[in-house]
């Protein structure tokens, strides 16, 4: 049995800099079609991917990886997650999670993103190479602020792109200082019309100059005030974190009457307003590990509720996987974990593959996602099944560079192997 | 593991009769009472011969196209080819059969679901008034209607110990259940095991006794010397017990803490030791050495793979999770592959879940663990990672004769999977509790089985 450790051992003496890589003998799921493409060969370079055929070629100078045969799949997204703003949970000097500020109704987490985090490491060693990344409840209800996507390269630079939409959280007791949810929806509703009815975007001057804070859908972005204008004007979306059936209707009402995109996050009851969902066009990012509700809001909780909607015609991502310890202290198990569940209850195998690529992507804004000629170079090389708990990430590619797969665990688990 | 052996296989509600010395004394041993007797009755059983699976018998053995022949609510034979007596016959081909999953770790039926202001405010998972509660037991609290139950034998669990939380360092007894429906946990509870207990050390007791108006000691070090105090109190107390009953003492009065506290000294209460940190287990198992008792497991263990030796020396086995980790400070030190680590170790090591939703994929936790031990070269096959799930927990709970192996006169408490246990894509098609079969996957319960869920829009699967 070859060791991932003398596979690591190679790869650290591989040099990071731009190179021609090339991945040979894939079972290569492009997420192009429904099958992958056996015995594939795919070529990258300068961070794309310029080929995956069958039987390719290998260019000249190229540094190979032997797939073995094994699935290649384009890097796993997770639809919503908070690595690299928490280290230690129960520990609040080490969140960067939520505001404390009660006037602004924004936070934006693109400062505080930590890729030197050991819970970034771990999700990239379980083959995740970006993430969207939200922030908890603020003191603004029923705001928490605005998503950030990440991309894990090495390094503590993991920031892809801020301001990707806003992020707001209804439920019972969800707010201590709104109490119940229809003041919820009701201070929601005030937030945006008054965006709507016309309060001018700031100036100019106040706009950050970030080059990735720049240029998105919304043009150059200056805090949660253009974040809600973009918004209200259709160009980004409203995420609304929420469970109850009700609700889930009740942001579907809220996207109609004002003319906005919503996603839906968590969704646990969403089964229940599937072909609603579709027919609104309004995506749900959900765990299918879900089979028991933790509050009231969650009493529909349903194992194939990714299957439901997925037939319906809903597009899912997955996200928030396997709850409170999961969802970031094992962002890539617990996202592999859910897909393998929700497939095992009814959702096709290639629908769960999208639901943590294409998908994810598409539905925050961001799009690729593919082993498509000129996609971004992300990839991984699994050795079994990717939506096994029991495979492992063998090669983890992330702008056409192969990065440590070497988590702080495995470091841990090989300095005390031999004790007895 | 012939030491284990000394704690294991009496009924702590027999006891009176077990032995010859408990046999001639009028009074019963006061920590060996139970006030709380099961009225759990096995379901009318189903004789059955399962043809041709791949079997995992739980003890380590495996055999592939295999028959299990279930007659009178025990597992009869296990082996290849066995004739049918004239039994049910069930096609097995394709699919594999385990002893039904053990969870050694759960607080169903007391972390309500959902979870309520009302909870938040008075939890049922631990009685806090004090850091020493060894009079509690935890099944004076358990919702038998907690639908956490229902999910855990639709997932193959067959058998459950709810223990209370880690609050308190004394938190009360425990309680072993089968996941059957009944009006009250007594309907549930299983007979046969030895009396659990819990114990915690580390930063809950400590967080707690810091907070504003508690008492309790405030740190590791006041944890640890507050456990000695509670021995050195019960160590007295036995002895006026013991000297009672020779006839050279008076009976001391009935005290419920100190009584829990000498059944432990007395070996007929088995600690279940919350600890994290290996300097943590390393003090408690001190302790246990210095008052003379084994400590049954440490659960959650984080960093036992540091300290392989010391649980192995003291015949205290690890209830771990696969991927549990950093969520607070001695959680830190985490690794997935520390099952594996600890099997190769000669460490008795068991998975656990301290949660209704990872209890439903403990053999998943088990494939997880395995999937990190090969990252560090480590292999472990199926037939021994499934001993994790069955009768190493077994072990802890002092049924290791009864459950958690397919041999000749167990209970049989069996599972047939769709297809390798440790699959995310298998299911549960058939389980069986004392060869009853309590779950057919292709005949759904037509309504829910708790009660909660009764009548409630969309819940239920």
């Amino acid at each position: 049995m070859r060791t991932m450790a003398s596979l690591i051992a190679l790869m650290v003496a591989t040099p990071a800099a731009a190179q021609t890589l090339a991945v040979t003998h894939a079972e290569a799921w492009t997420m192009e079609g429904a099958e992958p493409v056996r015995d594939a060969t795919i070529v990258i370079e300068n961070g794309r991917i310029v080929s995956v055929t069958a039987a390719g070629g290998v260019p000249p100078g190229a540094t190979v990886i032997d797939a073995g045969g094994k699935p290649v799949t384009p890097g796993l997204v997770n639809g919503a997650t908070q690595i690299g703003l928490v280290e230690v949970s129960g520990s609040p000097d080490t969140r960067d999670d939520a505001s404390t500020d009660e006037r602004t109704p924004g936070y934006d987490p693109s400062r505080a993103l930590n890729g030197n985090s050991t819970l970034v490491s771990l999700a990239r060693a379980d083959g995740v190479t970006r993430a969207l990344i939200y922030p908890s409840p603020s003191r603004h209800a029923p705001t928490s602020g605005e998503p950030v996507f990440a991309r894990l390269r090495d390094g503590v630079d993991i920031l892809d792109r801020g301001g990707i939409a806003l992020y707001a959280v209804i439920g019972g007791g969800a707010w201590e200082r709104l109490g119940a949810r229809a003041q919820q929806w009701a201070a929601l509703r005030k937030l945006l019309g008054e965006a709507k009815r016309g309060t001018p975007p700031p100036a100019e001057t106040d706009r950050k100059k970030d080059k990735r804070r720049s240029g998105g859908p919304g043009g150059p972005r200056g805090g949660p005030d253009d974040t809600i204008h973009d918004v209200v004007a259709g160009k980004l979306p409203l995420a609304i974190q929420t469970h109850r059936e009700s609700d889930i209707r009740q942001a579907a009402a809220l996207a109609s009457d004002l003319g906005i995109k919503v996603i839906i996050v968590g969704g646990t009851e969403a089964w229940r307003a599937a072909d609603m969902l579709a027919a609104a066009k309004i995506a749900v990012v959900l765990d299918p590990q879900v089979n028991l509700p933790l509050n009231f809001d969650q009493l529909g909780a349903r194992r194939d509720n990714a299957a439901i909607l997925t037939r319906a015609g809903v597009s899912i991502a997955i996200g928030q996987a396997g709850g409170a310890i999961h969802a970031n202290y094992n962002a890539g198990m617990g996202l592999r974990e859910g897909a393998g569940i929700a497939v095992a209850n009814g959702l096709p195998y290639i629908e769960a593959l999208r639901a943590v690529t294409v998908n994810p992507l598409a539905i925050w804004g961001r799009g690729g996602g593919t082993l498509a000629p000129g996609a971004d170079a992300d990839l991984v090389v699994w050795d079994g099944d990717p939506l096994e708990p029991s495979t492992n990430a063998r090669s983890v590619i992330i702008e056409g560079r192969q990065v440590s797969n070497w988590s702080r665990q495995d470091m841990l688990a090989e300095r005390y192997k031999d004790v007895r | 593991m012939a030491k284990a052996m000394l704690f294991g296989s009496i009924a702590a509600g027999a006891l009176a009769l077990a032995g010859p010395a408990g046999a001639q004394r009028a009074a019963p041993l006061p920590w060996k009472e139970d006030p709380f007797p099961s009225r759990y009755h096995a379901p009318p059983a189903q004789d059955m011969l399962l043809k041709g699976a791949t079997i995992l018998d739980g003890a380590g053995g495996r055999i592939d196209d295999g028959d299990v022949l279930i007659r009178g609510g025990k597992i009869a034979m296990v082996g290849k080819g066995l004739a049918n007596p004239g039994v049910r016959e069930v096609d097995a081909r394709g699919g594999w059969v385990t002893p039904g999953v053990i969870d050694v770790h759960s607080h169903d039926g007391t972390f309500v679901l959902p979870l309520t202001a009302i909870d938040r405010e008075a939890s049922d998972v631990s009685e806090t008034s004090a850091p020493n509660v060894a009079d509690t037991w935890i099944e004076t609290a358990v919702n038998a209607q907690d639908m956490g139950f229902d999910r855990a034998l639709s997932a193959g669990v067959t058998t459950i110990q709810i223990l209370p939380g880690s609050t308190p360092i004394f938190a009360g007894r425990s309680v072993v259940v089968k996941p059957v429906r009944a009006p009250t946990v007594w309907g549930m509870k299983a007979t046969g095991n030895v009396q659990g207990f819990k114990m915690a050390c580390g930063e809950n007791p400590k967080s707690w006794g810091a907070d504003d108006d508690n008492e309790g000691p405030t740190s590791r070090q006041g944890v640890i010397s507050y456990m000695r105090q509670a021995f050195l109190d019960a160590q007295r107390y036995k002895r006026a017990v013991e000297q009672a009953r020779a006839g050279t003492g008076a009976m001391p009065p009935r005290d419920l803490k100190l009584e829990a506290l000498a059944g432990i000294l007395a070996g007929d209460i088995r600690v279940n030791l919350h600890c994290y940190r290996a300097g943590d287990i390393a003090a408690v198992l001190s302790i246990a050495k210095e008052f003379g008792f084994r400590i049954g497991a440490v659960h959650h263990a984080t960093e036992a793979y540091k300290i392989p030796g010391l649980l192995r020396d003291a015949g205290t086995c690890a209830a771990v999770w696969a991927d549990w980790w950093g969520f607070k400070m001695e959680a830190q030190d985490a690794v997935r592959a520390e099952a594996p680590m600890l099997e190769r170790a000669g460490v008795c090591v068991m998975m656990h879940s301290d949660s209704a939703a990872d209890g439903q994929r403990l053999n998943i936790a088990a494939a997880k663990a395995a999937a990190a031990g090969q990252r560090i070269g480590i292999d472990i096959p199926p037939e021994r990672m499934i001993k994790w799930t069955t009768s190493n927990p077994a072990r802890l709970l002092g049924m290791e004769k009864r459950i958690g192996t397919l041999a000749p006169g167990y209970q049989a408490d069996v599972v047939l999977w769709s297809g390798n246990p440790f699959s995310i894509y298998s299911k549960a098609d058939l389980v069986l509790i004392d060869g009853a079969v309590v779950r057919d996957r292709s005949r759904p319960p037509g309504e829910p089985v708790s009660d909660f869920e009764i009548g409630r829009a969309g819940a239920g699967q």
